[in-house]
């Protein structure tokens, strides 16, 4: 009974957020003069109704999964990363970059582009560690901020010097990949590629890390009371790095698997339009930051996008119905956060001897 | 019977805080509840006034069944409470902080000459000296407690309780509060103390309700007890006396040269303090709190940076060392503030427990589990923790005297030449307090020297070999275990020569 509600509890406000989510979904959905139940069950089938749509779905939860994961490792460490969309943009224009002129074989270049994303979005994020550590420049604003200068950046690049003159049409984007550095597809002829296998690893090395480790374990505590970890001897400034590192490390990955596993070249503003850095966000948000349960978040929310697809398709019901789902567990995360928060404050002030 | 309180139960899910407990006060009385931590003093009185009710039981006063639902209605009736931690805005003047909640007005504005004159008037009819035009947050704690008071009472208090009302105040001022209690009785006034000082009880109230577990254990007079008769009533055995061995000192393993620390005003928090610790010693600082023991403690402990000065433990200095450095040269540290230095609320008991251990019992950086769960669980039984059914229970739901031992194993068992121990005991029941005394004693008798801090002077007098008095943030005095006694330090305590 007790192991079982250990279990249950923690799934209880995510759930009630989706459900409440989903009714206000339906009373959009009745306003727009859709039926419910039809638009329900054309979203089921967008997101998972047959093997096509099952791994298109998983496909676009790829790199959400990586970015949440990340995300996910920063906040359990205490640390705000609101840097993985430009984390995943340095990540994916360096990938591409080495797989355009990265000499040697084709698994070579793909191999060295993948840990070259990684490592480049690891360094970033773990840059905007150092300054807070250093010159207490606030994390949440520096690595906000520091998006906007890579994104930027990466579209001058692929607007001038790595622009794609090949084709015909105008778009800021690079020539594409040679075929054989390509991320093999898990499924002929399907979306999914190798991709998802290393998120699936990564959220499974991520627990593994939070839980068994002794890396995990000052990483927690810093994370649920940085003074307690200070006092222990948990040395919060190499924590900090450490954590960014690996936070973003996780985005470059992201990066570095969509432009080597789906777009086969940095095309500007795909990764960014796409909103992955955002849903990722969420993701950890909404599973508190446990690595399985973000993983699960991720394939949700993407669940949601496909699925608002296929409703788009097959209804009169805008897409937009699915933006109404995801904005409502916004709102609910952010009611659960400010609460956790005031409690927090309120907390300080006991020192629980009124029992 | 001015009030009357009957089968007075409160349950939490399961469990009782409180089990059909009977409690009566007369007019001019006063009437002592005493208890170890959790034996559900403070819930009785929350419930008195308002903060919660009872799930049965019948509270009247002057005969009346009554029902409060705030505390707002328990101020109404006439029953005031001052809280453990004072309630008050410091920076407003004493006058302010009185009137509050029906403050004089001229015309519309807050008369504030008028607020002085009611909070004289007041101070004179009730003999307690303030000054009306004195900043709150600059008056000793002994004032903000009379500031406190006065306030119940011009809110029209006839019952007035006081919720461990001596914890923050020097030997005088426990004296001066003693005195006015006396004083108000005389005048007509009730009053209800929450306390574990036993001493202090005896002096002060006409009968004592003993609590344990949420149920009474013992309803006596004053002249029908007395200390040794309570503590069993308390705690339901015998205690046993601690038996000091004589001094082994050893090698030095602190040495604080000149530690000078200035505050923002540039006054200082520390000025040129100096001192050692040897092993095989207890060297207890006495002092009331805020004279800089605290900003003391982190400077050795690595947590703060002096201004100038020197710091070595086993005689390597600490000079811009971290917290693990200074640790490995054999530090281990009972921190003064459980909550904001000692544990992380949200983690599991197996993880508060484990800091500091879990760099040695690690294989290639993977945490060796079985070790931490078998050394966590031995503490648990050594100190018999309450720590739920499981080691994962979260820390903040442990009450604070077991996360208190949990943190004191913790200190212990990392093996130290040397250890801090800031308030060791604070908020934990006689029990435990007799095993952490006891453990303290074990660790100085197996050579360690132990640093030891506590605004309990009994403590201190209990422990210590020798003490040094802090106050205003210099060493204002050294005593020996022999020539200490509770008054010199009193008055070495409050400034006096």
């Amino acid at each position: 009974m007790n192991r079982f509600n250990k279990i249950l509890s923690p799934l209880l406000q995510p759930l009630a957020a989706i459900l409440v989510g989903l009714i206000a979904g339906a009373i959009a959905i009745a306003i727009a003069g859709g039926n419910i139940v039809e638009t329900y069950s054309e979203m089921w089938k967008g997101a998972f109704g047959g093997f096509y749509f099952l791994t298109n779905t998983l496909a676009r939860a790829t790199p959400i999964m990586l970015i949440a994961l990340g995300v996910a490792l920063a906040f359990r460490s205490g640390f705000f990363n609101l840097g993985s969309e430009g984390q995943m943009v340095i990540g994916a224009i360096t990938a591409a970059v080495i797989g355009l002129y990265m000499p040697g074989p084709g698994w070579l270049v793909s191999t060295a582009a993948i840990i070259a994303g990684a490592v480049a979005g690891g360094l970033w994020s773990a840059m905007a560690g150092f300054f807070d550590y250093r010159f207490r420049v606030n994390l949440l604003i520096s690595t906000l901020l520091l998006n906007y200068v890579v994104v930027l950046f990466a579209r001058y690049l692929v607007s001038y010097p790595l622009k794609d003159r090949t084709g015909s049409a105008g778009l800021n984007q690079t020539p594409m990949l040679d075929a054989s550095v390509w991320l093999p597809k898990l499924f002929k002829g399907m979306p999914l590629h190798l991709g998802f296998i290393f998120a699936v690893i990564a959220a499974v090395l991520l627990y593994i890390l939070l839980k068994r480790t002794v890396m995990g374990y000052e990483m927690r505590m810093i994370g649920g009371n940085p003074l307690f970890a200070v006092y222990g001897g948990v040395r919060r400034g190499s924590m900090m790095m450490t954590a960014m590192l690996f936070s973003g490390a996780f985005a470059g990955l992201a990066g570095a698997a969509e432009v080597l596993g789906t777009q086969y070249r940095y095309l500007d503003g795909a990764l960014s339009s796409a909103g992955y850095a955002w849903t990722g966000i969420m993701a950890a948000l909404l599973a508190n930051s446990h690595p399985i349960g973000t993983a699960v978040a991720a394939i949700f929310l993407a669940a949601l996008e496909t699925g608002a697809m296929g409703v788009e398709r097959n209804t009169e019901v805008p897409l937009e119905v699915g933006d109404i789902i995801q904005s409502v567990l916004i709102l609910f995360i952010s009611a659960r956060l400010t609460y956790s928060f005031i409690k927090r404050r309120k907390g300080q002030n006991t020192d629980g001897t009124a029992v | 019977m001015l009030l009357q309180m009957d089968k007075i139960t409160k349950k939490y899910g399961e469990f009782y805080a409180n089990r059909e407990i009977d409690f009566s006060l007369d007019k001019g009385e006063v009437h002592a509840v005493v208890g170890e931590n959790g034996a559900g003093k403070t819930t009785l009185m929350r419930m008195l006034y308002g903060m919660e009710q009872p799930t049965s039981g019948t509270i009247r006063l002057h005969g009346k069944t009554i029902a409060f639902n705030s505390p707002l209605d328990a101020i109404r009736s006439g029953i005031g409470m001052v809280h453990q931690h004072f309630m008050l805005f410091p920076s407003f003047t004493v006058a302010e902080n009185i009137v509050i909640g029906n403050e004089p007005s001229k015309i519309g504005t807050f008369d504030r000459k008028q607020a002085a004159r009611i909070v004289e008037q007041l101070s004179e009819k009730y003999g307690m000296k303030v000054d009306p035009w004195a900043v709150v947050g600059e008056c000793s704690p002994g004032i903000q407690q009379r500031v406190e008071i006065l306030k119940v009472l011009y809110q029209g208090a006839e019952i007035i309780i006081l919720d461990e009302p001596t914890g923050v105040l020097t030997p005088i001022e426990v004296g001066e509060l003693l005195e006015a209690i006396k004083q108000l009785r005389k005048q007509g006034k009730s009053f209800i103390i929450i306390s574990h000082k036993l001493h202090e009880v005896l002096d002060v109230a006409d009968r004592i309700t003993v609590l344990r577990d949420g149920k009474v254990t013992g309803m006596v007079g004053k002249e029908e007890t007395d200390v040794n008769h309570l503590s069993r009533l308390m705690v339901g055995r015998e205690l046993v006396e601690l038996e000091k061995k004589p001094v082994q000192r050893g090698d030095k393993v602190l040495e604080v040269t000149d530690v000078t620390l200035r505050g923002n005003k540039g006054k200082h928090i520390l000025d040129h303090v100096s001192f050692d610790v040897y092993g095989g010693e207890i060297v207890g600082i006495a002092g009331i709190s805020g004279n800089g023991q605290s900003e003391l403690l982190q400077i050795i402990a690595g947590l703060q940076q002096a201004d100038s000065g020197r710091v070595a433990v086993n005689g390597t200095d600490t000079k811009n060392k971290n917290t693990r450095q200074i640790r490995e040269q054999g530090l281990a540290h009972i921190p003064e503030d459980r909550y904001i230095w000692g544990a992380n609320r949200s983690a599991s008991v197996l993880d508060t427990g484990l800091m500091g251990h879990h760099r040695k019992l690690q294989k290639g950086g993977f945490l060796d589990f079985k070790r931490v769960r078998s050394m966590v669980s031995e503490w648990i039984a050594k100190y018999s923790i309450k720590a739920g059914d499981s080691l994962s229970t979260t820390s903040q739901y442990l009450s604070g005297g077991n996360l208190q031992k949990l943190i004191v194993a913790r200190e212990l068992a990392q093996g130290t030449p040397f250890l801090i121990a800031a308030e060791p005991t604070r908020g934990v029941d006689i029990g435990a307090m007799e095993t952490i005394h006891t453990e303290l004693l074990n660790k100085r008798d197996s050579g360690a020297g132990i640093l030891l801090v506590s605004s309990e002077l009994t403590e201190i007098l209990k422990l210590s070999d020798r003490i040094l008095v802090m106050y205003e943030g210099k060493i204002v005095g050294e005593l020996t275990a022999k020539e200490a006694t509770e008054e010199k330090i009193g008055l070495l305590m409050a400034g006096g020569a």
